[in-house]
């Protein structure tokens, strides 16, 4: 089958659907720099979380997409044939049994250095919350393997009893995995080739930050309450913490602050990491081998007369021409009434531009840190708000790239 | 991120329980210019409070140091600690605190880290004071009994005599505060049997010793040994005594059985807590007889009571690897009521607008000497104070 027949089969079935028009505000990106790509074969398909990743040595990209109970399929996007593919799903695949049950996939995926699949899963709805350690509860979240070439999912066993793990990065250099579990805003150091797990403790208070992220030698980072950088210092095998906290706007309510970095994007040629917190800043992060690096603050994610801490935004991605891309709103917060704005910000001139605008029909959020193929094709993973039906919500994935029309 | 937030009928379950006066205090952050404990080294494993000030022990990782720590009530924040390396060099950790003892004095001992050859170290007694403005002030009384820890103890009301279990072995001990002088009884050292027992439940020292001790209104002291039995100990003629009732327990749990603490009523009842399947019971020192008042929760664990001056009994229920719940005990009323993971707002330089603080695995408990304030210590990594008022 030639692409192009096979773009017409898919777009028939309503897997590839070309984003209608709207409003574009750049003369330079236009509709066609964006698709949006459903989830073939799951009915009850209801949301995604974050639960997103891209392998280079597969170029492809995992998405973890739940019926937000109890039923999870992962899905592989093909980059070259861009075919989107369901997996299975992960109770079957892991065996789980039924008093193992995971709401979701909270964490990234993310390429290790066997060029294998790690993720992990998230208790996820309500009963998770509210029955916890009873037996009808949740058991605990597992750190996953997944091999694409054999297809086969490894479960590496639970991360802390009754948590949930809800991130999970690895070191690129020795595959040793870095965890987060939730409630109680555990860091956790798992090596699968030992089976060697490291409880380093409760750093949060009474919310949980989202997200991980490791640098170029194999560190990981988190945050305390206080918004401070927490280092996972490798060559000593310890915790380091910054001195000082994260900028923040003068005001940003403590529940913002305790709930730190809600995602990132890596600027690989030039060793920067860049951040956003959930107090709405974006940050440069230049991180070192040993100690904790440098922190530039660029600003706001998006300019408001009052409160500049209250845009949320839980997904960030940096295209080839080292801007930064992201779309804000989500979870009742957003700059205009429910809608969602997809955002330029050129780092080294602070400009932001508005690219588009989406109602929450279309896209209600996306979330997903650091997604991009070599291509250069970004990657969110979006959802969509059904009002009045069940699910309530759709998930798809956003496929987006600056520099050129994508191709469906 | 977290929960669709369409769904708000549900939501709404998911709340805390944050009574109007209530905070918690910052007492552990790493990497600071702020008095502040360090990682790994601020488990909070016992705590009292005198007038405006708190007192708390710590427990720290093997190979680290623990603390005894001074926050106050009225200023919200910690006022001074003391690293017990500085006194007594090698220890872990201070559990067993703080009976209070003549002139405004404080007991408590402490268990050691292992030698570098891997064996015992010596546990020692130590007097704390706390003077007008906080300050901390610690004195070495020794070591009762060389190469064991102590586990648990308690004072006479006079505040004259300590009466200890030592860690690993259980041996029993007193020691008179003001002759230094100490007696050590075997009466409660588990039999060959009873260890294999332990080993076959794969029950340690620290799940099956006496972990708490309390003296009734006559003098006795009481407390638990192993398989369930509760003890009393006769100080007039050092004897020891095995009640015919047992602690209470869940069919088959026998060997679970721990008294891990106290609270003594105004009427002189003694309300005990058992580790093993979480059980509150109340026993009647003047018949020795016991009344299982039933679990506040499905999980095991009672870490701490205490009362308020509502005269309901206050507890932390749960722990590792569940979720502790503070739960109140009223006899005459409501009964039972849980108020889950307390959340407290912490105010400190640095976070000025508050932040959110969920007490998880809260470890001991104690209530003000007006019984107006409860306080709850953390077992964590960084562990906090959780303090709430009674209305």
């Amino acid at each position: 089958m030639n692409i192009t027949k096979l773009l017409y089969f898919l777009a028939v079935l309503g897997i590839i659907y070309i984003v209608p028009n709207r409003d574009a505000h750049s003369q330079e990106i236009s509709d066609k720099n964006i698709v949006f790509i459903d989830y073939p074969g799951f009915p009850e398909q209801h949301s995604t979380w974050n639960d997103i990743g891209y392998s280079p040595t597969h170029n492809k990209v995992f998405v973890g997409v739940t019926d937000h109970f109890g039923k999870i399929a992962l899905y592989d996007y093909d980059v070259d044939l861009r075919t989107m593919t369901n997996r299975g799903f992960i109770a079957d695949m892991a065996n789980l049994r039924d008093y193992q049950w995971q709401g979701k996939i909270h964490s990234k995926f993310i390429e290790g250095p066997d060029g294998e699949i790690y993720f992990s899963t998230d208790g996820g709805v309500y009963r998770s919350l509210h029955l916890r350690d009873h037996p009808h509860g949740y058991s605990g979240g597992y750190f996953m393997k997944w091999n694409p070439e054999t297809e086969e999912l490894t479960n590496l066993g639970v991360g802390m009893q009754y948590e949930t793990l809800k991130d999970v990065d690895v070191d690129p250099h020795t595959g040793v995995l870095y965890g987060i579990s939730f409630p109680q805003v555990h860091f956790l150091v798992y090596n699968p080739s030992t089976n060697e797990r490291r409880d380093l403790g409760r750093l949060g208070g009474g919310h949980v930050p989202r997200v991980n992220f490791t640098d170029r030698w194999g560190n990981a980072y988190y945050v305390d309450w206080r918004q401070r950088l927490v280092k996972y210092e490798k060559s000593k095998g310890e915790l380091i913490f910054a001195r000082e906290s994260l900028p923040a706007f003068p005001g940003t309510p403590g529940s913002h602050i305790i709930t730190g970095i809600t995602a990132y994007a890596k600027d690989r040629e030039n060793g920067i990491i860049y951040l956003v917190t959930y107090g709405a800043k974006l940050l440069a992060f230049n991180p070192e081998k040993e100690g904790i690096g440098e922190i530039a603050d660029l600003g706001p994610v998006y300019d408001l007369e009052e409160d500049p801490w209250r845009p949320y935004v839980p997904n960030l991605n940096i295209g080839d021409n080292g801007k930064l891309y992201y779309i804000i709103g989500g979870h009742g917060n957003f700059v205009k009434e429910d809608t969602t704005v997809f955002v330029e910000m050129d780092p080294k001139t602070g400009k932001r531009t508005i690219l588009y605008e989406f109602p929450v029909s279309e896209i209600a959020e996306a979330t997903g840190s650091d997604i991009k193929d070599k291509e250069g094709n970004l990657y969110f993973a979006g959802r969509k708000r059904n009002p009045g039906q069940e699910p309530n919500s759709t998930p798809f994935m956003i496929k987006f790239n600056p520099a050129e029309e994508v191709q469906p | 991120m977290v929960l669709s937030s369409w769904v708000n009928v549900s939501r709404a379950q998911y709340s805390f329980w944050e009574p109007d006066e209530a905070f918690a205090i910052e007492v552990s952050l790493e990497n600071t210019e702020l008095k502040r404990l360090p990682i790994y080294r601020n488990s909070i494993q016992s705590l009292t409070v005198a007038g405006d000030y708190i007192i708390g022990g710590t427990a720290a990782r093997e190979g680290l140091s623990p603390f005894v720590l001074v926050a106050s009530l009225s200023e919200r924040k910690l006022i001074d600690f003391e690293d017990i390396e500085n006194v007594i060099s090698g220890q872990r950790s201070i559990r067993s605190g703080f009976c209070a003892g003549e002139n405004n004095s404080f007991f408590a001992g402490t268990i050691a880290n292992k030698g570098s050859d891997n064996s015992r170290g010596d546990g020692h007694l130590m007097r704390i004071k706390i003077d007008r403005e906080g300050t901390v002030e610690i004195k070495n009384l020794g070591v009762p009994i060389p190469g064991e820890g102590i586990f648990s103890l308690t004072c006479d009301a006079e505040g004259t005599q300590l009466f200890g279990i030592s860690y690993p072995t259980g041996l029993f001990f007193t020691y008179n505060i003001k002759t230094g002088n100490s007696r050590i009884f075997d009466d409660l050292v588990p039999t060959d049997e009873e260890l294999r027992t332990f080993r076959d439940y794969a029950q340690t020292p620290d799940m099956y010793l006496g972990a708490a001790l309390i003296e009734d209104d006559r003098g006795m002291i009481y407390g638990s040994k192993g398989l369930n039995e509760i003890f009393y100990f006769d100080p007039k003629n050092n004897s020891f005594h095995v009640l015919e009732d047992k602690i209470p327990e869940v069919w088959g749990r026998t060997s679970l059985g721990q008294i891990e603490s106290w609270a003594k009523s105004e009427d002189g009842m003694l309300y005990g807590g058992n580790a093993g399947d979480g059980q509150l019971f109340r026993l009647d020192p003047s018949s020795n007889r016991v009344k299982n008042l039933g679990k506040p929760i499905m999980m095991p664990r009672i870490r701490g009571l205490t009362f308020g001056k509502d005269g309901k009994l206050y507890g932390v229920a749960g722990g590792a690897p569940g979720y502790g719940h503070l739960f109140s005990y009223d006899q005459e009323g409501e009964g039972y009521h849980v108020y889950g993971n307390p959340q407290f707002t912490m105010v400190a330089p640095g976070i000025e607008q508050g932040i959110r603080w969920r007490g998880f695995n809260l470890s001991t408990i104690g209530s003000s000497e007006n019984g107006k304030y409860i306080v709850m210590g953390e077992d964590e990594a960084l562990s906090q104070l959780l303090i709430f008022a009674i209305q």
